[in-house]
């Protein structure tokens, strides 16, 4: 039977999976929202995994890669949990041998990473709030009533971009409020907030990086025309947006699960099992840390949180 | 870089610009943020008696203000983001660009920390060759030894430096006494009169004060520039509101509360975003003090339709108990 | 602050009769309470030290004292009594330096004021075995944070510790303390470690507070070390009471084509280490600081430069209140896979 290695990317908004075979080759993959809920959305993922085979597979790798790698990684018996940054990094160098900078906005946080030679050189996170996001975006959208898959397409109409100031979440909605009852044209908002994500991102995220082709842009908001546009046109460099860029970071992971493979054939159908995390709040110090404990199939397996390291 | 102007050729020791002709003073530029607003009179008549030519950048445009948020870092003032923004106008305008390091004038005259690094930030972010002087009297270096040090780097002697010195005091003096008693009439007027405690950096710079001026002025309201009386026969005066407090500046505005606040209707503090000192020294002040105020703070995005609001509904308060008075 | 909390109490309850009440360790809910009180944009250690004020009140505190210098810190005493008033606190509040300086007749009124049965022969005596005792901590310190990610039995170099510095509490003189020091460096030493040949080493600079207090740091020297870094700090007590003054002019010279003045607290300072960290092959840098923190803000474009110039990653990390502690273990687990990529390169 053929081979095959899973990598999962539980992002805040969503969650990203993909089946690599021993050559690398994509055999499947899914993306769905996650909805405050990473344990179902994994399940159902891999449910949608599993439908979608063609024929069947032996799963000899699992990675988790994304805010909730960790919980994840725990329930489905991962080989390999590691940071979105280097999985990134490392599924985008898959496809792009000779990138030099990835441009990453995805729902919650933004960052960029500078390559040599196919490995991280250096990298940045955002600092500062969701503003200038993938949330923060679609927020907006619904604010001005248009779709967010109609916003990148509606801000290439513009000819003349609003300047939005959008370096703060709640001075960006006041003065979008401000901008739109003085009458300017819905086109040009929605352009100047695509713009004003550009520059926001170059400002915070890639303050004192040197920006080298070939750049390649992804995350979420990679799926936006217009901001892609003015990345373009900012950097006077060409971006590239692949089309499966949203799963750079599933397929990263599952490579690096096939890297690290131990031997360990694992099940697809962890979508049966139960998997619980109760949350409390520990009240032995006024600390009162969030203790988070962790159960499979009604058994404790492991608990987080704990400062002190000696409550579990 | 697209800005045109003056474009200068450097070959022995002479200058020329654009158009060939021949240069022989050094240009120096001033960039107009942060200190400009204290010590600008004195650098230009110092510079202009011993033979230079100076360049002032002009008032804060979008421009400045952006290239300045591209230089800061994020976390950096306002006023700081803008005088980046300036450095990098005079850039290629001048030989050399004035930045002065000012630590402090005693142990209790300190500065803000951003004074202290500001020459070795520049420094490391451009090219120009940068002329500067250092102003700490806790370890015994004088303004007029500053002075001096900045004259000879110029090439002119001792003692002419020293002489150019007296003469800009003179002129410094002399108009900080008018600025005063113009101030000072102001406090005469009938309407609403509102004591500004700001930077001057922040008041006097067009991007961050002049909207200000105008809806106050628009208000009917008499803005009153506590920098500008500041009384040097009330030095000390801002004790019984700070005992302990060190900063020089902020002294300076402060000690005007004590001697005119009879004769105001309120105070309007203005700040840029996050200055470390107002943040104590207003926040104290507020706590001690029994006038109507209002607290702005102002950072790169904030828009004019919020400060408006804010600043009619103050007035409007002041204006109801004046009546009721 | 820290572990610093030990030689202070041994300090003050020797050379003065008041109850002294011991600060708690700072926890979530001195930050709260720190918060509620405080104008918005101060830096972050005012908060904690605000909650820590308050806190120490709802014990039974009556008198406070507060050092602090060099930059915002000098002005936080007076700022701070105000807040405690107005809250409707009753104390005494003592602010120990004032402008940056010390002076010595003022702190000597002031002690007289809160004892007056205070004695110079008694702080004499004490301060130098305080002063000791700040040396050996550090020293000690010095040693743990080299070792820690490496020891075969978790958690063997804090439990130790932990232990010295109780004993610490208990000394009467030079000689105990000496004693006690000996007895747990050797058995420090002897904690079973397995140090792979050439583990990635990184050095952590910044603002004094947040580098000294691990609370406000996230324990992110504790997270370094269970990623089996090998740690180097710098500021420590001993440096900023006893070896700063001295190292000044020394670090300038170093630093000459970067920096020509001081930049205010340990800002300079930080960018002589960045260099000298850099110049010692050390993988990368970490540097942290309080949110608004002005110095260091200062510092950061001349840091960033000079790393860029030795081609060594610097992580930059500004510290808040309610900063995402998951956000800092993806910056730290990625910087850690960087680090490793470009050592095998």
């Amino acid at each position: 039977m053929k081979k095959g290695y899973l990598g999962i990317d539980i992002g805040s908004i969503s969650t990203k999976g993909v089946i690599l075979d021993e050559q690398h080759n994509i055999v499947t993959s899914s993306y769905i929202w996650t909805e405050g809920n990473p344990i179902k959305a994994v399940k159902d993922l891999l449910h949608q995994l599993k439908e979608s085979l063609e024929e069947e597979i032996e799963i000899y790798g699992i990675g988790t890669t994304g805010s909730a790698r960790k919980l994840i990684g725990l329930m489905v018996d991962a080989n390999v949990v590691k940071n979105e940054i280097t999985a990134h990094a490392i599924g985008t160098t898959h496809f792009y041998p000779d990138v030099r900078t990835i441009l990453e906005i995805g729902g919650q946080d933004s960052k960029m990473i500078l390559l040599k030679d196919g490995l991280i050189e250096d990298y940045a996170m955002n600092t500062l709030c969701a503003a200038g996001t993938g949330s923060f975006l679609s927020s907006q959208a619904k604010r001005l009533g248009v779709d967010i898959e109609d916003f990148g397409h509606l801000a290439l109409t513009s000819k003349n971009p609003v300047k939005i100031a959008a370096r703060c979440t709640v001075f960006a909605e006041s003065d979008l409020i401000h901008k739109a009852q003085v009458g300017y044209k819905k086109e040009d908002i929605i352009a100047g907030l695509c713009k004003s994500v550009v520059l926001n991102y170059l400002n915070n995220v890639g303050k004192g990086k040197k920006i080298m082709p070939p750049i390649v842009f992804q995350g979420g908001v990679s799926k936006n025309e217009g901001v892609t546009k003015y990345f373009s046109e900012v950097l006077k460099e060409d971006i590239i947006v692949d089309p499966n860029s949203h799963l750079m970071g599933a397929i990263g992971i599952a490579l690096l699960a096939h890297k690290y493979e131990d031997g360990k054939m694992r099940s697809l159908d962890v979508a049966d099992i139960t998997f619980e995390t109760k949350g409390r709040e520990c009240e032995k110090c006024s600390n009162h840390c969030e203790i988070l404990r962790i159960y499979k199939d009604s058994k404790f397996i492991e608990s987080w949180g704990s400062k002190c390291g000696k409550v579990s | 870089m697209c800005h045109c102007g003056i474009i200068i050729h450097k070959e022995k020791n002479t200058t020329y610009n654009a158009l060939g002709d021949k240069m022989d003073k050094i240009k120096i530029g001033i960039p107009k943020a942060l200190h400009y607003y204290y010590y600008g009179t004195m650098w230009k008549a110092f510079l202009e008696e011993l033979g230079c030519e100076v360049v002032i950048s002009p008032n804060t445009t979008k421009d400045i203000l952006e290239q300045g948020c591209k230089l800061a870092n994020d976390e950096m003032c306002l006023s700081l983001k803008l005088y980046l923004g300036h450095i990098h106008y005079l850039e290629e305008k001048c030989d050399y660009i004035l930045v002065p390091r000012i630590d402090n004038y005693g142990t209790f005259e300190q500065t803000c920390t951003n004074f202290l690094s500001l020459y070795d930030i520049v420094s490391n972010l451009f090219k120009t060759p940068l002329l500067t002087y250092n102003v700490d009297v806790a370890h015994k270096k004088s303004e007029l030894e500053g002075f001096i040090h900045l004259g000879i780097s110029l090439g002119k002697g001792k003692e002419q430096s020293k002489i150019a010195y007296f003469h800009s005091i003179e002129k410094f003096i002399k108009m900080r006494k008018k600025q005063r008693i113009q101030e000072l009439k102001k406090l005469n007027m009938t309407n609403i009169k509102l004591l500004i405690i700001s930077h001057p950096y922040n008041f006097e710079d067009t991007f961050i004060g002049n909207s200000i001026k105008k809806i106050l002025s628009d208000l009917n309201v008499t803005a009153i520039d506590g920098e500008m009386i500041t009384l040097n026969e009330n030095r000390n005066s801002e004790e019984s509101l700070s005992p302990n407090l060190y900063w020089k500046y902020n002294k300076e505005l402060i000690e005007t509360i004590p001697v005119i606040k009879d004769n105001i209707d309120g105070i309007l503090f203005l700040s840029s975003f996050p200055c470390g000192p107002d943040s104590l020294v207003n926040e104290l002040i507020m706590r001690k003090i029994n006038i109507p105020y209002l607290n702005l703070i102002i950072d790169e995005e904030s828009g004019s339709a919020g400060m408006e609001t804010r600043l009619e509904s103050f007035i409007d308060i002041l204006e109801n108990k004046k009546t009721v008075r | 602050m820290g572990d610093y909390a030990v030689p202070a109490h041994f300090l003050l309850s020797h050379i003065i009769h008041n109850k002294i009440i011991k600060p708690k360790p700072i926890t979530s809910k001195t930050i709260e309470i720190g918060s509620k009180y405080s104008p918005e944009f101060v830096c972050t250690p005012f908060k904690y030290t605000l909650g820590t004020l308050i806190e120490g009140l709802d014990s039974g505190a009556k008198i406070l004292i507060q050092a602090g210098g060099g930059c915002r810190y000098g002005y936080y005493a007076e700022l701070q009594e105000q807040i405690i008033k107005d809250l409707g606190y009753e104390c005494r509040f003592y602010n120990l330096v004032t402008a940056g300086k010390t002076d010595f007749k003022r702190i000597y009124r002031m002690m007289k004021e809160i004892d007056p049965k205070f004695s110079i022969l008694k702080v004499l005596y004490y301060g130098s075995i305080t002063k000791r005792m700040l040396k050996y901590m550090d020293s000690i310190d010095h040693y743990i944070r080299e070792h820690i990610g490496f020891e075969i039995k978790k958690g063997s170099f804090e439990k130790v510790k932990a232990e010295m510095l109780h004993k610490f509490k208990m000394v009467k003189t030079h000689h105990e303390l000496k004693k006690v020091y000996q007895k747990y460096k050797q058995e420090i030493e002897n904690i079973p470690i397995q140090k792979p040949e050439n583990p990635l080493k990184i050095g952590i600079i910044g603002e004094l507070y947040t580098v000294m207090e691990p609370y406000s740091n996230y324990e992110l020297e504790r997270t370094l070390a269970s990623m089996n870094f090998e740690i180097k700090r710098f500021t420590n007590v001993t440096y900023l009471l006893f070896q700063k003054h001295k190292k000044v002019k020394q670090y300038l010279k170093e630093i000459s084509e970067y920096v020509t003045y001081q930049m205010g607290a340990d800002a300079m300072d930080n960018i002589a280490r960045a260099k000298e960290l850099c110049e010692q092959g050390y993988d990368g840098i970490i540097h942290i600081k309080s949110s608004f923190c002005t110095p260091e803000i200062g510092a950061m474009p001349i840091l960033t430069k000079v790393c860029n110039d030795y081609n060594v990653p610097i992580l930059f990390f500004s510290f808040d209140t309610n900063t995402s502690e998951v956000g800092i273990k993806t910056r730290l687990e990625a910087f850690y896979d960087m680090l490793e990529m470009r050592k095998k390169r």
